[in-house]
């Protein structure tokens, strides 16, 4: 069985950030990344799978030289190669923009499944995945908490609101992508690092892939980053305590949305 | 539970990723290469050069001022301009004494403060740099991997532990568990930084201080900060003394200009005060409410904060650099010049004689001590000696105090740096602190305003500090009785007051008794607690690899 898993890069989590000039990204200098956490679960998913039924792991990754860093923790990991999509071209693209190059290599791969996180931490657009199986004709499903697989056959559990979950059934070759949580990802070993130094990484430039400018061009922009504003206000409830405690809960439910 | 780990050779284990041990495992990759050049057979191969790190990323642990004199650098890298070392040059000198409300300008800047020629760095930004070259020269760097034990065998360092991963808060492993390796090595090299945790183990084990004057440290606190353009030059250096320390402490402040934008600040206190209730967060926190200081910040935004502890103690302070299997370099062994405020240098180029020694060694098939202690004679016999003797009384000098320091400096730098006798004294600094009862009044408490001054939560999350949260508590405190009951009373529990991460906190609990409760995910691995703890009764140990700050920028 062979396994595809598109890794993002990230800014860690509580980095600090600051607006670039252009106020339509962050500085990335002081800024240190790493995998997007649901990508690290689709990551730990993949190389379960591949420890129950066999196959390979191929890790594909979008973005500058930093990626590379990615790239060789899910090596020594364990997945078996991986690809890097690095071009300048491949510079902010849009979700779209990002499923386009990445069905470019697994239209000739064919992976008999396809992991994504169910989302970036730094977007959250949760479009990639999605685009990218309507590119590649595959099926798919969102939010995916567990995956049993029975020859050609894949049963997923989706998480769905409030504590519901759904299951769905469809045939392989198919694209998930996962919620953080499904498992418990494992540490890179020291052997595995080792081991990763002479994994095969290849690396894919728009040219070779055929795509123009016009290929990428994103069909959506940001247009502005800024710092939330933060408004403060306090507010004091009056009445006996069963009214303010009945005034809190309203205010808990209907304008906090907390409840 | 048996674990069975597993376990790697190395020709060489490299402990800690800063300036020391980089320069170190570069300086060894580059003697391997150029001895392949001249078709020696069997050379040291940089993939057996292993380096740990106990940061996720290299540099993230990397703090300092800091100005570098780079003469070592040169040497590691004599095209490092070119190569693109990270260096602001300095551009300006100065030195201010600091009333509460008034500074005045040193007319003269003392020949050990006069940096013309050096640079303004991050730490930080130059480890990662370093990192790179070492990464590209073949070299086996492991970030995220903390050395937890040294292995001794027959009274001889045979390699280290790395950290178990995977251990929940009760010690039980996790799904994920990871036992740690056992890496053998022909010789480990300790570059842990100030205060080393192996280090500690190494001096237990082999008695290595008799003989020497204990150890003398400070701790530095730092943020970075980016400013409007137009109050300070980029590479210009401003050290401050007096207010807001005591009269009887020693340390200064410090600005750096690493851009015209960007200025790094800081304050440094030597870990040798005498009231419980010093807090060195807080006193940088006043040091920024100095009119010279806040003329420069208003207006500006802080980026990152941090903190670490200095040897300060020098040449009389200095472990014994070569054992039986392990030699120490940098900080860990206590390579510092005080009086410059200067340790860079002395890291980079004890790193690279230690292993111009290991290759030789290597190259003989030798690793005896008597090979090993060649290290010893070598920094003895390079710049990295003339440099410390000079200065080898300057910090015992200020036990007395600021004032007294001054005329003790000024009698060693007209008697080659002897002073007043062969070798000044010193004592460790936690035995002068003061009890509760003897303590003078205190400050009122400042009151941050969120904008120029932070209290401490706001500072610890500007060092993007992180660990794992479900893991055994890296402080080790060795009887909570004595936190609870003797220490309040004695020393009002100082620990709330010394760790600039709010990593000690002082509970009261429903029956109204106070109780310490540890926050062990603050930690930004300064040491201060190890060192400064009255009763000696705190072990920092590593937490689980890749946790701890992230230094961006310091």
């Amino acid at each position: 069985m062979k396994i595809a898993v598109a890794l993002k890069q990230v800014p860690t989590r509580d980095a600090l950030l600051r607006l670039s000039e252009s106020k339509s990204w962050i500085e990335e200098r002081d800024v240190s990344f790493e995998v997007n956490e649901p990508d690290a679960y689709a990551l730990e998913e993949a190389l379960q799978l591949k420890e129950k039924h066999g196959g390979e792991v191929v890790v594909c990754s979008l973005g500058p030289p930093r990626v590379q860093q990615a790239i060789k923790e899910a090596l020594a990991k364990g997945a078996d190669r991986a690809i890097h999509f690095e071009d300048t071209q491949f510079t902010q693209l849009d979700a779209n923009g990002t499923a386009t190059v990445l069905s470019k290599v697994l239209e000739s791969e064919r992976p008999d499944l396809v992991l994504t996180g169910l989302q970036s931490d730094d977007l959250g657009y949760a479009q990639t995945g999605v685009i990218l199986a309507e590119r590649l004709g595959y099926p798919h499903a969102t939010i995916v908490m567990e995956i049993q697989i029975d020859g050609e056959k894949l049963r997923v559990k989706r998480e769905l609101e409030a504590g519901w979950f759904q299951w769905v059934s469809m045939p392989l070759p198919a694209l998930l992508t996962i919620q953080s949580g499904i498992n418990k990802p494992r540490y890179a070993s020291l052997r595995g690092i080792m081991q990763a130094k002479s994994k095969p990484i290849s690396k894919v430039t728009a040219g070779e892939l055929g795509l123009g400018s016009e290929d990428l061009s994103p069909k959506q922009n940001i247009v502005r980053l800024y710092v939330p504003e933060r408004k403060s206000n306090t507010e004091f409830l009056q009445g006996s305590a069963q009214q303010m405690a009945a005034q809190l809960v309203d205010k808990l439910r209907n304008e906090a949305r907390v409840l | 539970m048996t674990i069975s780990r597993e376990t790697l050779e190395a020709d060489v284990v490299i402990v800690g990723a800063g300036p020391a041990g980089l320069a170190c495992a570069l300086r060894l990759a580059q003697l391997g290469a150029d001895s392949k050049g001249r078709g020696a057979a069997s050379s040291l191969d940089p993939e057996n050069v292993y380096v740990l790190e106990k940061a996720a990323e290299i540099g993230a642990h990397c703090l300092s001022g800091a100005v570098l004199d780079p003469r070592s650098l040169a040497e590691l890298i004599p095209d490092f301009l070119k190569a693109g070392a990270p260096l602001t040059p300095v551009s300006k000198d100065s030195v201010h004494y600091f009333t509460r409300h008034r500074s005045f300008r040193l007319p003269l800047t003392p020949p050990f403060l006069r940096n013309h020629g050096n640079y303004v760095v991050s730490l930080n930004r130059l480890a990662k740099w370093l990192g790179q070259k070492t990464e590209q020269a073949g070299v086996s760097l492991f970030a995220g991997f903390a050395a937890t034990e040294l292995l001794v065998e027959d009274g001889r360092v045979v390699g280290v532990r790395t950290d178990d991963k995977g251990i929940d808060r009760k010690g039980k492993p996790k799904s994920n568990y990871q036992p740690g390796y056992d890496l053998r090595a022909k010789v480990v090299v300790l570059a842990e930084g100030v205060r080393g945790s192996l280090t500690k183990q190494l001096i237990k084990q082999f008695g290595l201080e008799a003989g020497n004057n204990p150890q003398t440290y400070a701790v530095g606190v730092k943020e970075l900060w980016e400013i409007p353009q137009g109050r300070l030059r980029a590479g210009e250096v401003i050290h401050t003394a007096g207010w807001p320390l005591a009269s009887r402490q020693f340390g200064g402040g410090f600005l750096y200009g690493l851009s015209e934008k960007e200025v790094s600040l800081g304050l440094v206190a030597g870990l040798d005060y005498e009231d419980p209730r010093f807090d060195s967060q807080e006193a940088f926190q006043r040091f920024k409410t100095h009119p010279f200081v806040r003329k420069l910040l208003e207006g500006g935004q802080m980026i990152r904060y941090g903190a670490k502890a200095i040897p300060e103690g020098g040449y009389f302070s200095l472990l014994p650099t070569a054992v039986e299997g392990a030699l120490t370099i940098g900080d860990t062994a206590g390579f510092l010049n005080s009086q410059r405020l200067k340790g860079i240098h002395l890291a980079i180029k004890t790193g690279m004689l230690a292993a111009e020694t290991i290759f030789e060694a290597h190259s003989a098939d030798d690793f005896s001590l008597a090979r090993l202690s060649q290290f010893e004679k070598r920094w003895r016999e390079s710049w990295v000696h003339q440099e410390l003797w000079k200065v080898r009384n300057y910090h015992q000098g200020f036990e007395g105090g600021f004032w007294q320091g001054i005329l003790h400096t000024a009698l060693q730098m007209v008697t080659g740096g002897r002073g007043l006798r062969a070798r000044y004294p010193s004592e460790p600094g936690h035995l002068r602190l003061k009890k509760l009862s003897e303590a003078l009044p205190r400050n009122p408490e400042l009151k941050a305003d969120g904008k120029l001054t932070f209290d401490k939560l706001h500072d610890i999350y500007h060092s993007g500090t992180a660990h794992e949260e479900d893991q055994p508590p890296h402080l080790r405190i060795g009887d909570f009785d004595i936190c609870n009951d003797r220490c309040t009373r004695e020393y009002g529990n100082p620990c709330q007051h010394f760790c600039p991460a709010s990593v000690y906190e002082m509970e009261t609990s429903p029956d109204g008794s106070r109780r310490l409760k540890l926050n062990p995910s603050n930690c930004v691995h300064c040491k201060t607690c190890d060192i400064m703890d009255p009763y000696q009764i705190i072990d920092w140990v590593c937490p689980e690899g890749g946790g701890g700050p992230r230094f961006e920028g310091l």
